[in-house]
């Protein structure tokens, strides 16, 4: 809060800085505050809707550089000719993994990956919730 | 850890500082209550600055957003009315001085609004309020009193907030309160004659 000079008129001035104050405050309801208060909250809404909405057309476009890149650089090609290379080997460790653990299912790489997969996505799920509750 | 959200029957007991933390945890319905609370003082302080109901309410529903994604800086040391009024009140600076609607520093403050004549105190039986008072003020002098006293910025807050000399704002503050005392005090010595009977 400003403050006047010292001196004699220092209590006068004093008591009608803090009666300004005080009437600054004492501020009258508007009729429409339900209203203004909606239109803040339809406003931060549309905010986050705009922002979700840019991240996943950001994230779309990306992908599909990047997707774009791969075939084109034909990294693809030599990621194919890895795979069935290293074929012999997931196949022996399947059978060893079978031998420890018989599930009494028919295990093949697309159900370890897949079960990979799905393992990351919920360590991610439950990193970020997490996150969010710290 | 997260908080649970406050029920909507408990919103309205609920104390700011309480609503403030729900806010910053991302409860859209609290920070709604704190609006609802307080939407009408900053709104109110910014047609006090000088800014017509429109851009007020412009201005207000934007302070209020940002409010809402810098919550975590609200440590509550004051009020969040205080808090989310400085915010209000600065962007409502920035933008007249966008518009330069008039340069703070040249502004001579002699001013004679229409329809008022600043010279003439109200006769003693009549005491306006302070939105009728604040029209006898020049624009910058209403700028800078409602800063001071409405915002509680200091003298050198509404400075650097309006770009303008230290000096210059505490003259405006200064001729500003001398009007406001002679329209809101009728006799012309609010304070004075209390002090001398005291």
């Amino acid at each position: 809060m400003a403050t006047m000079g010292s001196g004699a008129r220092q209590v006068p001035d004093n008591r009608f800085e803090f009666r300004l104050g005080r009437m600054f405050a004492e501020a009258p309801a508007l009729p429409d505050a339900e209203l203004f208060r909606l239109r803040v909250l339809e406003k931060l809404d549309r905010g986050w809707t705009a922002r979700r909405l840019l991240i996943g057309v950001m994230g779309a476009a990306g992908g599909l550089v990047g997707a774009v890149q791969l075939v084109g650089s034909g990294d693809l090609g030599a990621l194919a000719a890895l795979s069935a290379r290293s074929d012999a080997y997931a196949q022996r460790l399947l059978d060893q993994f079978a031998t420890v653990a018989p599930l009494g299912v028919p295990v093949a790489g697309e159900v370890l990956l897949t079960a990979a997969v799905l393992a990351i996505i919920g360590a991610g799920f439950g990193l970020a919730r997490l996150i969010r509750d710290i | 850890m997260a908080m649970a959200p406050i029920t909507r029957e408990r919103l309205a007991g609920a104390h700011d500082l309480e609503l403030t933390a729900q806010a910053a945890a991302g409860d859209r319905a609290a920070f709604g209550e704190l609006v609802r609370r307080h939407g009408s003082a900053v709104r109110a302080l910014l047609r006090r600055m000088g800014a017509e109901p429109a851009a007020a309410d412009d201005v207000a529903q934007d302070a209020f957003l940002t409010a809402f994604e810098r919550i975590a800086e609200f440590r509550g040391e004051g009020a969040f009315r205080a808090w989310v009024s400085r915010i209000a009140a600065r962007a409502w600076v920035r933008r007249w001085r966008r518009e330069a609607q008039i340069d703070v520093a040249a502004d001579p403050g002699e001013f004679m609004p229409s329809g008022l004549d600043a010279a003439v105190t109200p006769a003693a039986d009549t005491r306006i309020d302070l939105d009728e008072a604040l029209k006898a003020l020049s624009p910058a002098e209403r700028l800078c009193v409602s800063l001071c006293y409405g915002a509680g910025l200091s003298h050198g807050e509404a400075a650097a907030a309006l770009n303008a000399p230290l000096g210059t704002v505490k003259s405006h503050v200064k001729r500003g309160l001398d009007k406001l005392r002679q329209r809101l005090s009728p006799d012309g010595d609010d304070g004075q004659r209390s002090a001398a009977s005291a």
